[in-house]
């Protein structure tokens, strides 16, 4: 079923799984041509206000507010612990728990709860997963009993391993024929964590910051969380300020922004009729995952180098206006821009099927329990007025995402480029890919769906 | 161990077999049969993909009906557990899914299947494994001779009996000269060649065939095509763009529009009363089993309902929004009391019994109106593995669907295309 975001296109993800004719349906009803263009001129509007406002004030706006000294949260240790014993009840769960994906709790916490939901509790509580992601207790414990890390990868060998799994994570989610088979999952997510925790034996714990694609994704969410400890003392300020008081992330680095968008782009471009059609298949009786495995391959592979092409040439066009030079450095600067986008279309894509799948995760843990009867209702895509609530929801994090970006774009072009005037010329193309690119997310909320 | 057994369930005779059997723990309940261990039935389930919402509502179905018969007493003295797995809405995952229950998880059966893609991709499958094959699907791939012995579909009419059974009444009732709007693919092909035979055998006519392409979404280009001298349209859309469509429709035609005909399908799972659907009022339905209780409801469509927690106006009773599939999912009901009394008839102790089980089933013909068949008295064709039953005709009034007609099996009848039976195991 119904199936969609950069986390996943809900048809062919596992989120499509739950692609709801009816909703689409109404979908249709709704007069979202005018909504789009609200959206458009909204984004549009806050890169004029945003061009006239002086040097000082576009910084201020993601000057964070000093709350004092502050210590790191206590339990670590406690969380450290947990993620690891969470890996073998999963993979428990995942060979000996129900068949039914709808119904096993391995599926639900991989695609639901780790892909869909730790994005967004990241992006507003800050990196969790660095404290209690499953391999920080046992490599320490391994590390203690004397393991010593014996490889050091040349510069560039993790960063690129780290893009590589992320993308390898996508690839699952978009082109694999059962991404939600509760024994196939397990044996992926066992072969994944052994890896990883194999590559933090060898290289030590830096591995697991730079060379894990889930670290990596879930690090750029919780670079937008709003609330932080950065030098020991704990500040508060707009989404984003934190990509202020950081360095340009490498090149390998800059690119992952790019990668989340792109994966999140294909997930919700991938279900679309055009895309159907475009292979050449009827979206009327999609013929099933199994016979687009390689084109959707093809299509997430594609889409990095495309959105990477695009935005280099947007910046670059941008630096001649202003008579500069170095688009390489332009991207390290400006890429970390673009996460708000991802994350604004990622709560956009999936949240229909999350409405969903939450329902079935509470289900998963209640039943079993014998705790009661949990009802996994869609009924609210069954009619106009809650298919309206839920699709403005959609268009307001895909919008909303693109006006902080903006806004954190002029930020780091003043940054980067030190001029106000430099950095308002600089900034014109790349608002116009903003603009451009919320058309782009609206019209995927709004577009029929075949998958 | 023959004496035990005989002598205990002559014994649960005695009490009143149903009643006491319901009252014992399981264990005690099935400790008299031959073998305790379950009738395991692989439900090949649309939980993801396309058919996701059908695969909820079915497998609802499904496990009410399995509760029923391990309520009575199971089937031979065994109770019956459904074992299920994912197909994905995908034909290559179904036939995964259909070997997966022959080989790996022991199941004596496979079950449930809607989608005609996924059918048609794990029946074959099902042959060489010689494992019976009992889908919900309504599709005539079955009937037409396209499957094989080991596929059978007991419990949900194919589209040809529905469509073709619709004929008579809308010519005798809505106008004889028929406009049909419908997508351009094998789906809409189907209905568009069985509704211009049968119609015109109804003393209608065809009056315009107005084909949509499958990504179409706007439809306004296509009204003034329909001809001025229609008096009724039947449409047949499917998709996202139905709900346009039909909007559309009631724009461009407006208060003096032609009669309006179409399949339920469009809206299953939809809230009739939705605002946006005003358009609908006045105009017709074919339903397999209508949603909303009518006033002269059975007895058999009260108890159904309530099994599988369905309220009076086609809801979940957890959630008045959660409109079920309620055309279509009686066949996951009737196909599962079908198999009981398939395996009972064949004496089924285990999978060496499979081929008795798809004699025992083709040897069956009519299946009276009951707690079993709560749609309606079936007809079950042996020769060509597919079941006959009544259709129902219904208005949307006042934001429900009211039963106007109800089409006889003899409406849905056509001569046979396959004889099964002749073709070996």
């Amino acid at each position: 079923m119904r199936p969609a975001v950069p986390v996943l296109l809900l048809a062919a993800a596992p989120g499509a799984a739950l692609a709801h004719a009816a909703e689409q349906g109404f979908v249709l009803l709704l007069p979202t041509r005018a909504w789009i263009a609200s959206g458009v001129a909204t984004v549009a509007l806050t890169v004029l206000l945003v061009s006239l406002l002086p040097g000082r004030a576009a910084r201020g706006l993601f000057a964070a507010r000093d709350l004092g000294p502050g210590r790191p949260l206590p339990g670590r240790g406690m969380a450290a612990l947990a993620g690891f014993l969470a890996v073998p009840a999963l993979l428990a769960a995942g060979l000996l728990g129900p068949r039914d994906p709808g119904r096993n709790l391995l599926p639900l916490t991989v695609w639901t709860v780790f892909w869909v939901g730790f994005p967004v509790l990241h992006a507003l509580a800050g990196d969790l997963w660095r404290h209690a992601n499953p391999w920080r207790w046992p490599a320490a414990m391994l590390r203690r009993a004397g393991l010593r890390p014996c490889l050091r990868p040349p510069a560039g060998v993790l960063p690129a391993l780290g893009l590589a799994s992320f993308l390898a994570f996508a690839a699952v989610l978009l082109a694999h024929p059962a991404p939600t088979d509760p024994r196939r999952l397990a044996a992926m997510v066992a072969g994944y964590w052994a890896f990883h925790l194999a590559g933090a034996l060898l290289c030590g714990p830096r591995w697991l910051r730079r060379a894990e694609g889930f670290a990596l994704f879930l690090a750029a969410c919780a670079a937008l969380a709003p609330l932080a400890r950065e030098g020991g003392r704990w500040r508060l300020g707009l989404p984003g300020w934190r990509l202020l008081v950081r360095p340009d992330p490498g090149p390998l680095a800059a690119v992952f922004p790019l990668a989340m968008l792109a994966v999140g782009s294909f997930d919700g471009f991938n279900e679309t009729f055009t895309w159907v059609a475009l292979l050449g298949l009827n979206p009327l009786e999609f013929p099933g995952r199994s016979f687009v495995v390689l084109p959707n391959l093809a299509g997430l592979l594609l889409s990095l180098p495309a959105l990477l092409a695009v935005f280099a040439l947007t910046l670059a066009a941008g630096l001649a206006l202003a008579g500069r030079r170095g688009t390489g450095a332009a991207v390290r600067a400006l890429a970390p821009a673009l996460l708000p986008i991802a994350l604004g279309y990622h709560v956009a894509h999936y949240l229909p099927s999350t409405l969903v799948e939450a329902q079935q995760v509470a289900a998963a843990v209640v039943e079993p329990l014998g705790l009661g009867h949990v009802h996994v209702t869609t009924g609210f895509f069954g009619t106009l007025a809650t298919v309206r609530t839920i699709w403005l929801a959609q268009a307001g994090a895909v919008v909303a995402g693109h006006v902080l970006a903006v806004l954190l774009g002029h930020a780091l072009a003043l940054r980067h480029l030190g001029q106000p005037r430099a950095a308002a010329l600089s900034q014109l193309p790349l608002a116009a890919f903003m603009v451009g690119y919320t058309l782009f997310g609206l019209w995927l909320l709004a577009t029929p769906r075949g998958v | 161990m023959t004496l035990a057994t005989t002598t205990r369930r002559g014994a649960l005779k005695a009490l009143g077999a149903g009643t006491a059997a319901a009252a014992l723990p399981l264990w005690a309940r099935y400790a008299g049969a031959q073998s305790a261990a379950p009738i395991r039935i692989g439900f090949q389930k649309h939980a993801t993909g396309i058919g996701a919402t059908y695969g909820r509502w079915y497998e609802r179905v499904s496990q009410a009906a399995v509760k029923r018969i391990n309520e009575a007493g199971g089937i031979n003295g065994r109770p019956v557990e459904l074992v299920t797995e994912d197909d994905g809405t995908d034909p290559k995952r179904g036939a995964e899914v259909v070997e997966k229950f022959a080989l790996e998880h022991n199941c004596d059966i496979a079950f449930g299947t809607l989608f005609s893609h996924v059918v048609m991709g794990s029946a074959p499958r099902a042959g060489e494994l010689k494992l019976p094959y009992f889908v919900v699907s309504e599709g005539h791939h079955v009937a037409s001779g396209a499957l094989n012995r080991w596929t059978l579909q007991p419990g949900i009419t194919d589209v040809k009996s529905q469509v073709r059974a619709m004929a008579p009444w809308v010519a005798a009732n809505l106008g004889k000269k028929v406009t049909m709007i419908f997508p351009d693919y094998a789906f809409g092909h189907d209905h568009r060649d069985n509704f211009s035979e049968a119609i015109a055998a109804a003393g209608g006519e065809i009056a315009g065939l107005i084909a949509i392409p499958p990504t179409e979404t706007s439809f306004t280009r296509y009204f003034p095509q329909v001809p001025a001298e229609t008096e009724v349209i039947y449409h047949v859309m499917v998709g996202p763009g139905v709900l346009t469509f039909v909007k559309e429709m009631g724009e461009f035609f407006g208060p003096s529009r032609p009669q309006v005909f179409g399949f339920i399908d469009s809206l299953e799972g939809v809230d009739l009363t939705s605002p946006g659907l005003e358009f609908l009022e006045g105009t017709y339905f074919w339903e397999g089993n209508p949603r909303y209780a009518q006033p002269d409801q059975t007895s058999h469509d009260k108890a159904y309902r309530a099994a599988v927690g369905v309220d009076d106006n086609g809801a979940s009773v957890d959630d008045p929004r959660d409109v079920s599939t309620y055309a279509h999912m009686f066949g996951c009901w009737e196909t599962l009391n079908v198999i009981r009394a398939g395996m009972e008839a064949a004496g089924y102790a285990g999978p060496e019994d499979r081929q008795k089980l798809v004699e025992a089933v083709e040897a069956m013909t009519e299946m009276p109106l009951s707690d079993d068949h709560p749609q309606g008295a079936k007809v079950f064709n042996g020769k060509t593995h597919q079941v006959f039953g009544p259709q129902y005709i219904s208005k949307v009034e006042g934001g429900r669907l009211n039963v106007v007609h109800t089409a006889s099996i003899e409406d849905g009848m056509y001569p046979d295309e396959v004889d099964y039976t002749t073709q070996p195991f």
